[in-house]
């Protein structure tokens, strides 16, 4: 469960004070395939990366199960980043030096998990996103729709409670985006997984069940479908 | 894995990594070749001057050294000579009478000091026999006694083999003596400077005309050069009336060489490690800078900052470590190489006889170099790399993953 309650962010440059957030309540339940979507400058992606912990709200609370990761140190927050949230982006990110196989591997690496779970869940993730020919390819030999679904299966290696995504389709064409949100829907449906997007991708926006609306920095609807 | 990601990064630039790779093994090289070839000057600079004039040990009457009069002989030079030649680690010892004098032939006169030497014994201790034209070593003569001139005296004197010259001193009752003598064999050392003044006659026929019957001065060498000092040491408890001296208070500009070497050697070291440092800042800060978003990305998955720095550290090792042995094979190989075969430097044969070398010089390193060499260069990539892996840490994560 998330729970952030009355999130303000405001970005102050000495000059100028940009109130990206004002004040934001919002609680996401386990299971849920949330989309976040507004115009740009909006406050979508300010929203997920406070959520995701890479930012820090200038006022507010925000609860992932127990723990307030406002509250978090900076190496706290890293390690709490690592064993329970996922994250998706926009240009895939991954390690290019490392094939598909070893940047699914990374997190778990990180996690010290042994060689037999890893090998384990390494296949098993990329047999869900349908890389699994792919494994010793790197993402410089595959397409974006590929490297994108390589992401997705890196986001879930750690076993994340969830997953935050950000315009995770922004930069793919409509096959393998509709390829993308099918593997996401499926790993939602069958395992529960919870994903949260921000986007203003109509193709994500129609498949979501879940569209929270953001306009300068406040929600202006919450639509459950 | 961070190590094993870090050996891929650098890889991802090839021609940077090796550009880098190459700058620092040639800076290796080319710091080394210039260390190895001062070396092999100053060891040849000092093994000649050991080997011509000072030897290892050399042993005076007290006064000698202080005035330099005729009759400031060592006495009881034969019982000295006798009780230091029974000593362990002595090589040779020879005794030397000498005598200032005015050189004479039909073509040309000089002043030169005319050392009264039994040969044998000086072959243990210098290399003047090696020096010769025909390798007549005052060996061969008929009634007139035989001398050894420089080649550059004999182009003074207008002489060659078999000429007559005179030489003409004061004797021990400080009356005028001369004496006759044959050239029977023209020497030429490294040292220019030694050759202008130096003759050599056979001891017994000095002692003749002079009216001498001690020696001047005893030449010592040893078989091993590190017990120099403590072989002088042992020859002064033997003999305290007498002045003892090794080559490095005889002739002490060459332990100045050595010293000043050292002095080099550290600016050169310095130099090289600044090269390399330089090098490794620009291309990790480039990496560093190339790749925010991906180590944005990291940070941002799970990766804590502790790796990420150890991430950079390990990337600049690995070039250091490809770097430095390469640089290390490149320079042994060809230090050995020319420290065998030598580089000649014969169109300079002159200048550098001038200054006691020969115009062949053999590149030496002590090993202990390629140690220092070693550990510098990692410790100088770790170092190099702290900037640029500072920097990766101050990367905000959301900030790198937005502009980036």
């Amino acid at each position: 469960m998330i729970k952030i309650s009355n999130i303000q962010k405001t970005y102050d440059d000495g000059n100028i004070k940009v109130r990206a957030l004002r004040g934001i309540d919002l609680e996401i339940k386990p299971g849920e395939f949330t989309a976040i979507v507004g115009p740009s400058g909006s406050g979508k992606t300010t929203l997920l990366n406070i959520i995701g912990g890479l930012d820090v709200p200038s006022a507010g609370s925000v609860l992932i199960g127990d723990t307030d990761i406002a509250k978090l140190t900076e190496n706290e927050l890293i390690d709490f980043r690592l064993n329970h949230i996922g994250f998706v982006f926009q240009s895939y990110n991954l390690i290019p030096v490392l094939t598909a196989k070893e940047n699914v591997e990374f997190l778990m690496l990180l996690q010290k998990k042994s060689d037999e779970e890893r090998d384990k869940r390494i296949l098993k993730l990329l047999q869900a996103v349908g890389l699994e020919d792919q494994i010793n390819k790197k993402p410089n030999e595959m397409s974006g729709g590929q490297q994108q679904r390589v992401a997705v299966a890196r986001a879930l290696a750690s076993k994340p409670d969830f997953v935050l995504a950000d315009e995770p389709t922004a930069n793919l064409d409509s096959k393998s985006t509709a390829n993308l949100l099918d593997i996401m829907l499926k790993l939602n449906e069958d395992e529960n997984i919870t994903f949260v997007f921000s986007t203003h991708d109509q193709r994500v926006i129609d498949r979501a069940k879940r569209v929270i609306t953001v306009e300068d920095g406040k929600i202006l609807k919450d639509e459950l479908k | 894995m961070i190590v094993r990601i870090a050996f891929k990064n650098i890889w991802r630039n090839k021609l940077r990594s090796w550009t880098v790779i190459i700058a620092t093994a040639l800076g290796i090289f080319g710091g080394l070749a210039v260390i190895s070839t001062a070396t092999g000057l100053t060891d040849m600079r000092q093994n000649n001057a050991i080997r011509t004039y000072v030897s290892h040990i050399q042993i005076h009457d007290s006064a000698y050294l202080k005035y330099g009069g005729i009759n400031d002989q060592l006495q009881n030079d034969q019982k000295i000579i006798n009780g230091v030649s029974k000593i362990k680690q002595i090589k040779g010892v020879s005794s030397r009478l000498k005598v200032e004098s005015f050189i004479q032939s039909a073509g040309g006169t000089s002043g030169l000091i005319l050392n009264g030497i039994n040969p044998n014994d000086e072959a243990l201790v210098t290399d003047l026999h090696k020096k010769l034209q025909k390798g007549n070593y005052l060996e061969t003569y008929k009634r007139k006694p035989p001398i050894l001139i420089s080649q550059r005296t004999a182009k003074k004197l207008n002489a060659k083999i078999k000429t007559s010259i005179q030489c003409s001193f004061t004797d021990s009752e400080g009356l005028p003596a001369a004496g006759v003598f044959k050239v029977v064999d023209i020497f030429q050392t490294s040292n220019s400077m030694y050759d202008d003044i130096n003759a050599f006659v056979r001891i017994e026929d000095l002692k003749k005309i002079s009216g001498l019957d001690e020696s001047h001065e005893i030449a010592i060498t040893v078989t091993n050069d590190n017990a120099v000092e403590q072989l002088k040491t042992n020859i002064e408890k033997m003999y305290p009336k007498v002045h003892v001296a090794s080559w490095r208070g005889i002739a002490p500009e060459l332990g100045y060489a050595d010293k000043m070497m050292d002095l080099v050697m550290m600016i050169f070291l310095i130099i090289i490690m600044l090269a390399l440092a330089f090098g490794i800042v620009n291309t990790m800060l480039m990496a560093v800078l190339e790749r925010k978003k991906e180590i944005g990305m990291l940070i941002s998955v799970g990766m804590n900052k502790r790796k990420v720095f150890w991430m950079i550290v390990w990337e600049s090792i690995f070039l250091a470590f490809i770097a430095g042995p390469l640089g290390i094979v490149v320079s042994f190989v060809t230090i050995q190489f020319l420290g065998r075969h030598g580089i000649d430097l014969s169109f300079a044969a002159e200048g550098l006889r001038s200054v006691g070398l020969e115009s062949t010089i053999f590149p030496s390193l002590n090993p202990t170099y390629y140690v220092i060499i070693s550990v510098l260069v990692v410790t100088t990539a770790i170092l190099s790399c702290l900037y640029p892996a500072l920097k990766a840490l101050k990367l905000n994560p959301a900030e790198t993953l937005r502009t980036a």
